[in-house]
Formats: C-alpha cells, structure tokens, sequence
C-alpha cells in the first residue's frame, strides 16, 4: 500500500454506470450510420479535363498581369510568339467563360477540402 | 474482418461502454456530456475499424482515440471552471489537519486534478482515475514512459504545494 496520500486518495473515486439507455442509442447511431447512403465522390473524371483546360488560364492570367505591372518587358523581345500565344488563349477563355468555371471549380475543390477536414476534427 | 459486422460492435460496445463512459467522466465531471462523448467515440471506432492494426491491442487503439476526443472536446467546450481557491481552501476556522472532513478533502483534491495544466491533468486521469499503469498511460497518450512519470511526479507536487496542509509528502511515491 502507498503511503502518498495522492495516491489513496485519487485511487479511491467510485465507478459510474452508464445509463440504462446508453448502449442502445449508440447502436442506433451506428446503424444509422452504417445504413446511410455513402457520400458522393467529387467527379473527378468530369473536372479533370476542366482543370487542364484553366491551366493556360492561369498561365496566362498571371503572364500578362506580369507584364501589365511592368515585371516583364525584358521577356518581350526573347518572346514575341509565346506573348502572342498566350494571350490568344486569354481571349478564348474569357470569350467561354472557362475562367468563371475555373473560378466554381476551385471554390467547390476549396469546400470540400474544408468539409473534410471538419468532418475529421 | 469486424468492420460493417454490426453484431460484433454490438458486443464491443457492451464491453467498453461502461470503461469510456467512466474515462469521459473523469474529463467532464458531467454524467450527460460523458455518455455523448463515449458515443462518439463509438461512432469514431465504428467508421475506423478497418484501420485497427492488430498488432497493437484493442483497448489501447480504443482508448488512445477516446482519449484525444476528450481532449479535443474540453478544448472545445471547457467543462465548468474550477480554481485552485474555489476547491481547495476549508471555509471554517478548523484546523487542516484533520478538521477538514475526509471526504470533502478527497473531493476536493479530485476535484483539483482537473485545475492542472491539460498535460499533467490527463496523465493523472488515465493512471489514477481510470486505473492504467504507465506503459499503458504511455501508449494511450502517445508519449514515452519517463514523461508519464515526470508529469505524474510534477503533478503530485503542483497539488501537494496548493494543499500543503491536507497532503503531506510521502516517504516513498508509488508507480504501477
């Protein structure tokens, strides 16, 4: 036997039951959760073509923001055809809108990330 | 394998409801709040059997994860708070040393357990209260067994200095 009262003392707490009721609504929130419909999975087969495609948009965003600012006008003579490229694809993406998509995919890919992580904590 | 048999998780939550349901109260003080925290953790167990690696105990994965969602929910929701002044001090003019009732100073000494910083707090619930040795205390709570014992030590001494009259040092302190 210990002779730290610590010890006596904290070994010494009396047991608690779990009510009567306890072991069967933990069931019923297993079971519920075993017969619920399984989450459905982002499509990834469907956006990953959509995401390929706005990676030129980004490119190209970021270029001429790039070169708006100033930062880039030592690319302009070394470049002329990649500038040239680049905001064509510029104009085709705005004129399809793939930016506003690009825009949507993101914002969902940020939620369910978020959604996750939540769900997880 | 158990996951989805939901006969078998029947049976682990007949065996470990009254084990959670006690540990949770050992971090609550709450008899309603314990019983919500255990069934999440049931619910949490359920959704992760499969990933149980058999090598290490059952109990140990079990309480290792009631464990942190316990901490993470008092991090979340605070239970009630409790000072060292509000639980510690006798309110009459009796002598501590043997004025104070012994229950009431048991009370309060577990009642102070949980006034300790988070880390020594949870190694004295899951040694003392819950009953585990320190090579369990230390696969549960993810640390090494020297710090179980440090913590365990330092914890003894926080409350031995906050009651110095109702908790005398020992000759010689105990480890399972």
């Amino acid at each position: 036997m210990s002779d730290d009262p610590i010890d006596r003392i904290l070994d010494g707490e009396e047991e608690i039951l779990p009510s009567s009721g306890f072991g069967a609504s933990v069931m019923e929130a297993v079971r519920r959760e075993a017969y619920a419909p399984p989450p459905i999975p982002f499509p990834w087969k469907r956006a990953w073509p959509w995401l390929a495609a706005i990676a030129p948009t980004f490119a190209a965003a970021s270029f001429l923001v790039v070169r708006q600012a100033g930062f880039g006008s030592g690319l302009e003579p070394q470049a002329p055809v990649v500038t040239a490229a680049l905001e064509s694809v510029h104009r085709t993406i705005v004129a399809t809108y793939a930016d506003w998509v690009a825009l949507a995919l993101l914002i969902t890919l940020a939620s369910i990330a978020l959604s996750r992580r939540l769900a997880r904590a | 394998m158990l996951a989805g048999d939901l006969s078998a998780f029947e049976g682990i939550v007949r065996r470990w409801q009254g084990p959670l349901v006690n540990l949770a109260y050992r971090f609550c003080r709450d008899r309603g709040r314990a019983e919500e925290m255990a069934q999440e953790v049931f619910l949490r167990a359920y959704r992760a059997l499969e990933r149980w690696r058999e090598e290490s105990a059952f109990s140990t994965w079990l309480f290792a994860l009631a464990v942190n969602l316990y901490r993470s929910e008092l991090r979340r929701i605070p239970p009630a708070p409790l000072s060292f002044e509000d639980v510690g001090e006798p309110r009459d003019d009796r002598p501590r040393d043997g004025g104070l009732e012994a229950a009431d100073r048991d009370r309060a000494v577990r009642a102070m357990v949980h006034t300790l910083p988070p880390k020594y707090r949870d190694v004295m619930i899951v040694y003392y209260f819950h009953g585990m040795d320190v090579p369990a205390a230390a696969r549960t709570l993810g640390v090494p067994e020297g710090t179980i014992k440090a913590r365990l030590s330092r914890g003894r001494e926080i409350l031995r200095g906050k009651l110095p009259g109702l908790l005398a040092a020992p000759s010689a302190a105990r480890i399972r």
